[in-house]
């Protein structure tokens, strides 16, 4: 009765793990696929290409998209979390004047849902000429206030005995922050860090309204282009699929532990 | 004045520390909030100067806004939305932590291959499953037929007033339900054993611990998913952009209406394609009335007796 009953455990398990993965599987096998058999019911791509990554990069730009994916998602990351750090120290560690007030009105601009935010960034990045620049891009995502609130809960923790002492030292608040509490806070830095670069691989929307130079569209951008372009091209649309969904699968296996902890902090917290 | 001088000392040194992040804030987030207030009450005249033809109309957005009859239909897909997938990813979520009980072997492995999917691009996802849902040669339509079931050949999975939805919602379900699922692993495995031994003792059987004990006791946890749900479904967007489009069509009393036109999908046709700047963020706000609502709603039901 019992092994049995493990024995469904298992069955469960692996039907699951095939519905949740099929996609995907199916986007790699599709996009190793030649054009005529798209729709091929097998697997087993039969014979394989590699020639639907050869066009999407050389023909269709997505060695760009890919490179400016990067670049966007990169210096996003690094930038939120150098912002977030710096204002989690000074939230976690110092008193200063309205700091709660300031805090209070952090955490009440989460419940805005993010369509609302859409048409007016749109309209001061438009104002201010930004347009079609890699700064559109980031500059209005940098004041992460989830991750703010996810540093201070973290630095918060570290004893204040260690950063008097490092004062006694004669250290500066710079480096005090930089050489002392950010080495301490590195799983709450790499956790930030991910988050944001997760977050800015995919921000589909907001790089769609703010570019219309193909030289500066990310992954998901050209890909929505070009899937409207040529509706017809499925091997080549998985194949670009791939330059998307690949990285970002990757990065996960290897740092889950990070991005899991991070994802569900929210909700945990209480 | 000597409180008042150091009170201005720490305001100066806490500011290189908060400034960045501030700016970036009082820039991009508070005043868009303001600034959405302000565009509600104007209207775009010039199309090619969409900013220096502003002309102030007051309320009137929100006059149209509420004869709108796409717009009521918006609303009522956007429920439409949301009365499928929050029951679907609740549902997918629980069964998947259920499943992987504690003591299993294989555990993380199989926790993080069903996470995984939560951190991928939704639009990439939503154009592959738009291949596995096609019509004539679409995997699913075959797979389908194969069994005799031909119904779904001609117009595909996204093609069918009926089964748009539905097709869009289950993407966006299996996609979402590992998150549901590490918090409902988390809630479940902080019941104490003991709780579940005492069970056993009285004889309890596997489905009576599940509807006794498990579920009241991850109550919280389920609330929470709702409103989460509530807010993806107020936002969605990407998936319709990226597998209908809104549609397909339903004729209305003499209108055709899009099947899948929920209001986030409205919401960005009217501002970007339209370019009607203050209807969209009159639109806007409307959601964000309806969110704080959720959210109030939320608390006091948690607050009664919800709580942990």
């Amino acid at each position: 009765m019992k092994r049995w009953g493990r024995v469904g455990v298992y069955a469960g398990l692996a039907i699951a793990a095939a519905v949740v993965m099929f996609p995907f599987v199916w986007m790699v096998s599709t996009a190793f696929k030649l054009p005529q058999d798209a729709f091929d019911l097998s697997l087993i791509p039969r014979p394989a290409t590699l020639d639907n990554f050869a066009r999407v990069i050389f023909n269709f730009g997505f060695g760009r998209y890919f490179l400016n994916s990067l670049i966007v998602a990169g210096s996003a990351a690094a930038l939120t979390t150098f912002f977030a750090s710096l204002a989690a120290y000074a939230f976690a560690k110092k008193r200063f004047p309205m700091r709660d007030t300031l805090f209070g009105v952090f955490l009440a601009s989460m419940m805005v849902p993010g369509l609302m935010y859409v048409v007016p960034q749109f309209a001061i990045v438009s104002q201010l000429g930004w347009m079609n620049t890699y700064r559109a891009m980031v500059v209005p995502h940098l004041a992460n206030v989830f991750g703010l609130f996810l540093m201070r809960q973290y630095l918060a923790g570290i004893p204040d005995d260690l950063i008097d002492a490092a004062h006694i030292d004669g250290a500066s608040e710079s480096r005090i922050l930089f050489t002392l509490i950010l080495p301490l806070s590195s799983p709450i830095v790499a956790t930030l860090f991910l988050l944001t670069f997760q977050f800015h691989w995919n921000n589909f929307l907001w790089q769609l309204i703010v570019t219309n130079d193909a030289s500066l569209y990310t992954v998901p951008v050209g890909l929505a282009l070009f899937k409207s372009a040529h509706e017809e091209l499925y091997t080549l649309k998985m194949a670009g699929s791939c330059f998307s969904i690949i990285p970002i699968a990757v990065l996960f296996l290897f740092t889950q532990r990070f991005f899991i902890e991070g994802m569900t902090k929210g909700a945990l917290k209480d | 004045m000597g409180l008042s001088r150091s009170l201005l000392r720490r305001g100066a040194e806490a500011l290189p520390f908060v400034g960045p992040f501030l700016a970036v804030f009082l820039v991009f987030i508070a005043f868009p909030v303001i600034y959405s207030f302000y565009l509600s009450a104007h209207r775009v005249t010039d199309l090619y100067d969409v900013f220096g033809g502003l002309r102030f109309v007051g309320l009137s957005n929100f006059a149209e806004l509420f004869q709108d009859r796409v717009f009521w239909w918006s609303l009522l897909m956007t429920l439409y939305y949301g009365a499928l997938s929050i029951p679907a990813s609740l549902a997918l979520s629980l069964a998947l932590a259920l499943l992987l009980r504690r003591g299993l072997k294989a555990l993380a492995f199989f926790r993080a291959l069903f996470f995984m999917p939560y951190v991928l691009d939704l639009l990439v996802v939503s154009i592959v499953w738009t291949l596995i849902y096609s019509p004539h040669f679409g995997v699913l339509v075959r797979l389908f037929e194969l069994v005799g079931v031909g119904a779904f050949t001609e117009k595909g999975f996204l093609g069918r007033v009926s089964t748009a939805m539905p097709a869009v919602v289950l993407v966006n379900a299996l996609k979402g339900s590992g998150f549901g699922m590490v918090l409902y692993l988390a809630a479940i495995h902080s019941i104490p054993d003991s709780v579940f031994e005492a069970a056993d003792l009285d004889g309890a059987g596997r489905w009576h611990k599940l509807r006794h004990i498990t579920l009241p006791l991850i109550k919280p946890m389920t609330l929470f998913l709702v409103i989460v749900g509530t807010i993806a479904a107020l936002n969605a967007f990407v998936e319709i952009y990226a597998m209908t489009e809104g549609g397909p069509n339903v004729d209305v009393g003499g209108k055709a209406l899009g099947a899948t036109w929920v209001t986030g999908y409205y919401l960005y046709r009217t501002f970007y394609v339209d370019l009607k700047l203050g209807y969209a963020a009159a639109m806007s706000i409307v959601l964000l009335a309806v969110c704080v609502l959720v959210s109030l709603a939320y608390v006091r039901i948690l607050g009664r007796g919800g709580a942990r």
